[in-house]
């Protein structure tokens, strides 16, 4: 289905080929997105497309839950790749859309609705400057009851184009990474709506769908396979991570934080959390609901309460990251940076950057309109984001600056100076891992610079007591990244990756009648969608030289020591090589 | 005389986390459908102060307001509670989920017709935090 914001039209195309090539997901949108750079690639061009995908499996097995979008990044200028759960997936496999392209560029705010195969194009001037939680409370009564929807939409943020903005998945789900809300914003697109009344007739394979089913269902919901999304969440992470100076503090100045224990993923529950909700057709329902409670009369008693998704990446980008301790003050900041729309990774790094970048006069109180930033203060931080958020309006001294912020890490080092402190990898604000060389040298390799594409810091924490040489990892996390593009094509939640293996997956394919896959086939997929994603990303301008460890990361301690750099470099061509490797070997 | 039967309950509302595993199982089972429209019950986001989620399963009524409002006897008491439909006498009115007050009953907008429940548990089997529960309820 492709939408073409300039004329409002809507056309569909069958896909047939492309998935019986690529299987969905990430690797027919890669295709896909192959094919448009080559005329373009500027995001902010009006033929600039957007694909959302989905795959195989998303819809019929629990735990697929996962749209893929791809863009061209605006923070990076390369490949941009986001993956969201919520209702998208479903609303989308129910309405019979496997990739949905959003191209052109609306004269007016605008908002897409879609009913099954039916497009039609709002005017949304009403929406402009609303806050992404209040876009999805006024367009949900656009909806009603009936059939299976979803609302994706930017907030503020996006609107005004900011770098690190992200699009917003009905509940607290995110497409967050890499900027996919600056490209709405400048596509004058507000909101897409999607409701699917549709779905797949099972074939003749009714008892193997239904044996395989079952026993999926009995992995997630009744072994220990997914007890930590089911328990804690990913937040469980904090203390384990910290207990071995994993925990990025400060800027990334050590990995331990001693306020870790109250801002654990126990404390949080403990304290705090209300309630687990799932994205649709997950049984195992990981997102993580906090009440934030606060008083705006104490002397009539007077409060006001807002619910607030958290996770692992949020509370080390607002928490530990800028030493703060208290869970409270990490929601008070992630409801800002909720209804604003804004990637929190990226912008907790960016804030810890602007931090340190005041503390050593990169940055002055000139920039600042008067503010002093510190690690700890909450209400600071809470102060910049206003600020950011008012100098759009413009007049505030030091508004230059607090609209640059927005613009993220990269971009403020290069004109402010403070570069050797810039936490990112590829131009992306780095996750919540300061675990070591493989951490490190997954985010700068990653397709997508993200912990997601290979969980190198998954292996750091493994090498404690393991005798192997660094080579040996590298190929290790080389083969978990390729690997993840095929879980990436069905498209499952990573969270069940440990389940999907490749007998799994060969059999779940079988119960839906695609017999034509075996494990050959599919690992040879795997390595041609990896490929093609490199030679997209080098298309794009990416190199594996230009990719430099940002050099405070050279000098602070490790979960597995001090990294030397020398190491770090030669483990890139290592990468490189078997990248290279992989791509002379397909056939 | 005391009649027990076994009929679907929403036994632990607020514990539902909005994954829909129960509509999928149900429309799999009966309607051969991998998604949720063809359900005999439905989860709603609910933006009231209890919880998250609102359930809409059949009530097992033994005298069901569906089935008085169904003009031509497609819908009729089933035995035990709920109800039961004769698809060729169904004239595709919807007076029947209009009459349903908490509209438990679903509605299948591809085929026109309402989705009565069969109290079979298969829901039951695939919600993951023991929301819904099959319970012998005395229907004297």
């Amino acid at each position: 289905m492709t939408v073409d914001l300039t004329t409002g039209a809507a056309r569909t195309t069958p896909l047939d080929e492309l998935f019986d090539t690529y299987l969905g997901g990430t690797g027919a949108a890669t295709k896909l997105l192959m094919d448009e750079i080559a005329q373009n690639k500027d995001p902010y061009a009006e033929s600039s497309s957007i694909f959302f995908a989905i795959g195989p499996f998303n819809g019929v097995y629990p735990l697929c839950t996962k749209t893929v979008a791809l863009f061209i990044s605006p923070l990076t200028g390369n490949l941009g790749e986001s993956h969201a759960g919520g209702n998208l997936a479903m609303a989308l496999y129910q309405a019979g859309i496997h990739i949905l392209k959003i191209t052109g560029r609306s004269a007016f705010p605008c908002y897409i609705r879609i009913v099954n195969h039916e497009v039609s194009l709002h005017r949304a001037y009403s929406l402009k400057g609303m806050s992404a939680l209040a876009s999805e409370r006024v367009l949900k009564e656009r909806i009603g009851n009936a059939w299976k929807s979803s609302i994706i939409r930017v907030g503020p943020a996006g609107e005004r184009e900011s770098p690190i903005a992200c699009v917003t998945v009905d509940t607290s789900r995110h497409f967050g990474r890499l900027g996919l809300g600056a490209i709405f914003g400048n596509k004058n697109l507000k909101a897409v709506i999607v409701s699917g009344s549709g779905g797949m007739q099972i074939g003749n394979n009714k008892g193997r769908y239904l044996k395989f089913y079952k026993n999926l269902y009995d992995q997630f919901v009744h072994s220990t396979a997914l007890n930590k999304y089911h328990d804690l969440g990913t937040s469980m992470n904090i203390l384990p991570l910290n207990q071995i100076n994993g925990l990025p503090t400060r800027n990334f100045s050590q990995g331990f934080f001693e306020g870790a224990e109250s801002i654990s993923g126990e404390n949080f529950a403990d304290r705090l959390l209300i309630q687990k909700i799932a994205c649709a057709h997950c049984p195992v329902g990981c997102i993580h609901m906090a009440i934030l409670r606060e008083s705006f009369d104490e002397k009539n008693h007077q409060y006001k309460s807002n619910k607030i998704a958290y996770d692992f990446e949020l509370i080390y980008a607002v928490g530990s990251n800028l030493s703060l301790n208290r869970p409270e003050d990490v929601l008070r900041l992630l409801l800002i940076i909720e209804k604003q729309g804004w990637d929190a990774i990226s912008m907790g790094v960016t804030l810890a950057w602007a931090t340190e970048a005041f503390m050593k006069g990169v940055i002055t109180s000139r920039e600042t309109g008067g503010l002093i930033l510190k690690f700890g203060d909450a209400d600071i931080y809470e102060a910049v984001l206003n600020k950011v958020i008012g100098a759009e309006r413009g007049g505030n001294a030091g508004s230059e600056f607090y609209r640059d912020l927005e613009k993220g890490t990269a971009f403020l080092a290069e004109k402010y100076g403070g570069e050797s402190f810039a936490i990112t990898f590829g131009r992306n604000e780095a996750p919540g891992y300061i675990t070591g060389l493989h951490g490190f040298l997954g985010f700068s390799t990653g397709i997508r610079h993200s912990h997601l594409d290979s969980a190198g810091y998954s292996l750091d924490q493994k090498k404690r007591g393991v005798e192997k040489p660094e080579e040996a990892w590298t190929e290790d996390l080389f083969r978990e990244g390729r690997w993840r593009t095929l879980l990436n094509s069905l498209v499952i939640c990573l969270f069940a990756r440990n389940v999907f293996t490749m007998p799994t997956i060969l059999e779940g394919l079988a119960a839906l009648g695609m017999t034509q896959w075996d494990e050959g086939k599919l690992q040879e997929l795997a390595k041609k969608i990896h490929v093609m994603k490199y030679q997209l990303k080098k298309d794009l301008g990416f190199s594996f030289e230009r990719e430099r460890l940002p050099k405070k990361l050279a000098s602070v301690y490790t979960a597995t020591g001090i990294i030397d750099e020398s190491e770090y470099l030669r483990q890139m061509r290592v990468f490189e090589d078997l990248l290279a490797k992989d791509a002379a070997s397909l056939t | 005389m005391v009649r027990i039967a076994k009929l679907l309950r929403i036994v632990q509302r607020e514990q539902c986390i909005g994954c829909g595993s129960c509509m999928m199982a149900c429309s799999r089972t009966w309607k051969n459908m991998i998604g949720v429209e063809k359900a005999a019950l439905k989860v709603r986001a609910y933006n009231g102060i209890e919880g998250a989620f609102s359930i809409r399963a059949c009530y097992g009524c033994m005298d069901p307001d569906c089935a008085r409002a169904c003009p031509t006897g497609a819908l009729t008491p089933r035995k035990g509670g709920g109800v039961q439909l004769n698809e060729s006498l169904c004239t595709h009115c919807g007076l029947c989920i209009e009459a349903c007050a908490p509209s438990a009953l679903q509605w299948d907008f591809s085929d026109q017709c309402p989705l009565p429940c069969h109290h079979c548990g298969v829901c039951v089997s695939f919600c993951p935090n023991h929301v819904l529960e099959m319970v012998e309820v005395d229907q004297t």
